[in-house]
């Protein structure tokens, strides 16, 4: 039996993770800071909190993260850990490095010098792009727009530079935006959803946005871990772009989730500079051509179908919440 | 003259001292920033200090680090700078792939640090910050040469460090309006040079063997081919991308390429040493053309875990808006370096013949 290590197992990718590698017959083990306080809704939602074993680990401690590697003695290895916010990272650009890169240069530097046969995913973005008209693909240089992208950046390189000096098993995931109902509500897809379905129940609040016109690339996070782990069992370590390869603006986004729930965005929505980013990224396009003939990956669910799975989960939602009050 | 005020991190440094010299002709006030240690690390700058009690200071060092967030908002606080330059840093690409965290922090949190000191203490439209990016950011070189719009490729540790500095400080000037900006710096030498870098290491070693006080020089990558400009001439540069109209980022180079075997033959033409390369790969070695001796050989611990193999910068932007023009040609900074390591060596030479001790400061 394989067995894989999920750092950063209670996020919305790492319960996804968790889910496809069980189903694949894996043992799972994961990190979380504290596991014994870990907010583990992720993991219980998808029905595999029983089923995984938490670690107490922090990324940024090297000597924690040995202990927990050779407790776990993975095969696999995903770094899905880090703050993952854009908008904080402008808050928190020095708590961002350190959970992102560091973190990422403490299990490069623990692979190495165990010196055991262990595959390594580390989780980039899309944001690493910058501005991306043209559709970017694994030759397009990095622009990073944000502490957090300029972090992920650093992580890339990182384990390029691992790979090609120490001959590791490790390679970059380069996913643009995914979603789905775990995505936590400070994530602007996420909270599109819900308030529109707020509303809908008859809240009478508004939506407040930042700049709408941005251009993004969403997928179904579901569908994106399975990308990772085909990266994994790939014969060579490659880095890789994910995404549906098609992309809308934030206010298409925002008209398809009050469409799925049978308002007009026009009535509910206000636009606020005030929530506009210091340094934002007009338009961001992914072109997944290598990870379809290389890894017979592609997404299914493109915007429209992601919106209306999210409108779904979330009403879903409201009503159980209605039924417990 | 000026009564500027600036900061320089990493005042101890080649680059830290001549940029010190600069400033202070210039009529500026320099502060700098040096780390604690208990062995004395200014002699590149002995020559510019101030004592504490001398009046109306214009040169004045303060304990610091750039691991130490509390200790750069204190200093930028006190010293309240117009022009911060950011040369501090774990600058030795091959020690990076031994301390990648380490030069992590230095190199990439510690340029964070910096500007986000600069941006919390209000300054972030008073203060101007120039941000020692390198050459060793193009690594595996995407093109030949390399300009401002060539994709990075970093090889090392240090070059990964290092484009994490160079995006956060495109960061901030996007983000906060700051005028920040990236001098990419090809290798700049000098008879500054940390002893450990491998100009220095050849003009140390090949004045030390000319009075015998070494056999043989041992190196890495002979073939590995760089773009060598004085140090001298490369701060005049940082000071320049600091007073245009608007921060952008430049490519200092001389556009000019040698390897490292050539640098040895230039270095051993100064002192009329006659060399000659015989050999390949790891059993190249070079002797003493008269007497036979081999006086360079390689080995294989000086090779890096993923090597840069060539390095050729295109100066033309630098050229058009700052009117860069290298001064000192290759063979002039070859020649000044081998001078002062002579006259070093000199001294060891006649220590040793009146019976003192002398060290040879290994690696």
């Amino acid at each position: 039996m394989k067995s894989a290590l999920i750092i950063g197992i209670t996020g919305q990718d790492g319960a996804y993770l968790a889910r496809l590698l069980l189903e694949k017959g894996y043992a799972v083990a994961g990190t979380s800071r504290d596991a014994q306080m870990a907010r583990t809704a992720n993991l219980r939602l998808l029905g595999v909190a029983d089923k995984v074993t938490l670690h107490s680990a922090s990324p940024s401690d090297f000597r924690g993260l040995w202990q927990v590697i050779e407790k776990a003695r993975p095969d696999e290895i995903y770094n899905l850990a880090g703050q993952s916010s854009v908008g904080l990272s402008f808050d928190q650009p020095l708590e961002t490095f350190e959970s992102v890169a560091v973190a990422t240069l403490n299990i490069l530097e623990l692979l190495r010098l165990l010196g055991r046969p262990v595959r390594f995913y580390n989780a980039c973005s899309s944001e690493c792009f910058g501005h991306t008209p043209e559709p970017a693909n694994e030759e397009t240089p990095f622009k990073p727009r944000s502490p957090y992208a300029v972090a992920k950046a650093a992580t890339c390189w990182a384990v390029a530079n691992y790979r090609e000096a120490y001959g590791l098993f490790a390679c970059s995931g380069i996913l643009f935006n995914h979603e789905s109902p775990l995505r936590p509500t400070r994530f602007v897809t996420s909270k599109i959803v819900s308030t529109a379905c707020r509303i809908a129940a008859g809240s009478g609040e508004r939506l407040s946005l930042g700049n709408t016109d941005v251009v993004r690339d969403w997928g179904w996070a579901a569908e994106y871990v399975d990308a990772m782990w085909r990266m994994l069992q790939h014969p060579e370590p490659e880095d890789f772009v994910i995404a549906t390869g098609r992309s809308h603006s934030l206010m298409e986004f925002t008209a398809q989730a009050f469409a799925a729930v049978g308002l007009n965005h026009a009535d509910h929505v206000d636009t606020r500079p005030e929530l506009l980013r210091p340094a934002d990224i007009p338009v961001s396009k992914g072109d997944p051509s290598k990870a379809r003939e290389l890894l017979g990956w592609a997404a299914s669910k493109d915007m429209p179908l992601v919106v209306k799975e999210m409108v779904r989960a979330e009403q879903e939602r409201l009503r159980l919440q209605e039924k417990c009050s | 003259m000026s009564n500027k005020v600036a900061l320089i991190t990493g005042i101890t440094g080649q680059d830290g001292a001549y940029l010190a010299e600069l400033l202070l002709e210039k009529g500026y006030t320099v502060h700098g920033i040096k780390r604690r240690s208990s062995l004395f690390n200014t002699n590149r700058i002995d020559h510019i200090y101030q004592d504490p009690h001398v009046d109306n200071r214009r040169f004045i060092l303060h304990y610091g680090d750039l691991t130490d967030s509390t200790n750069i908002i204190n200093v930028i606080q006190k010293v309240q700078p117009d022009e911060v330059y950011n040369l501090a840093a774990q600058s030795h690409v091959a020690v990076s792939f031994e301390t990648p965290e380490y030069t992590a922090n230095c190199d990439a949190l510690g340029t964070l640090r910096v500007l986000e000191a600069i941006r919390i203490l209000g300054l972030a439209k008073k203060t101007r910050v120039y941000q020692a990016s390198t050459s060793e950011l193009y690594g595996l070189v995407q093109e030949t040469p390399q300009t401002e719009k060539t994709p990075f490729y970093p090889r090392s540790p240090y070059a990964v460090a290092k484009l994490y500095g160079y995006w956060i400080t495109v960061n901030y000037r996007e983000a906060y309006g700051m005028y920040a900006c990236n001098g990419i710096l090809f290798n700049h030498e000098s008879p500054l040079r940390g002893e450990t870098f491998v100009t220095r290491k050849i003009t140390r070693a090949m004045a030390r063997i000319k009075l015998g006080l070494q056999d043989c020089l041992f190196l890495g990558n002979l073939d590995a081919r760089r773009d060598w400009g004085h140090a001298r001439d490369y701060v005049k540069m940082m000071w320049l991308m600091l007073q245009q109209d608007k921060p952008e980022d430049f490519v200092i180079a001389t556009g000019v390429q040698h390897s490292v075997r050539q640098f040895v033959q230039a270095a051993a033409e100064e002192l009329g040493i006659p060399v000659r390369f015989e050999g390949q790969g790891v059993d190249e070695k070079g002797y003493h053309a008269e007497t036979g001796q081999c006086i360079v050989a390689v080995d294989p611990r000086y090779f890096r875990p993923t090597e840069v193999e060539t390095l050729l910068g295109d100066p033309s932007n630098a050229r058009e808006k700052l009117g860069w023009e290298p001064r000192i040609t290759f063979k002039q900074m070859v020649a000044e370096m081998i001078q002062a390591d002579l006259r070093d060596a000199e001294r060891d030479s006649l220590c040793k013949t009146q019976g003192f001790r002398t060290y040879d400061f290994h690696e």
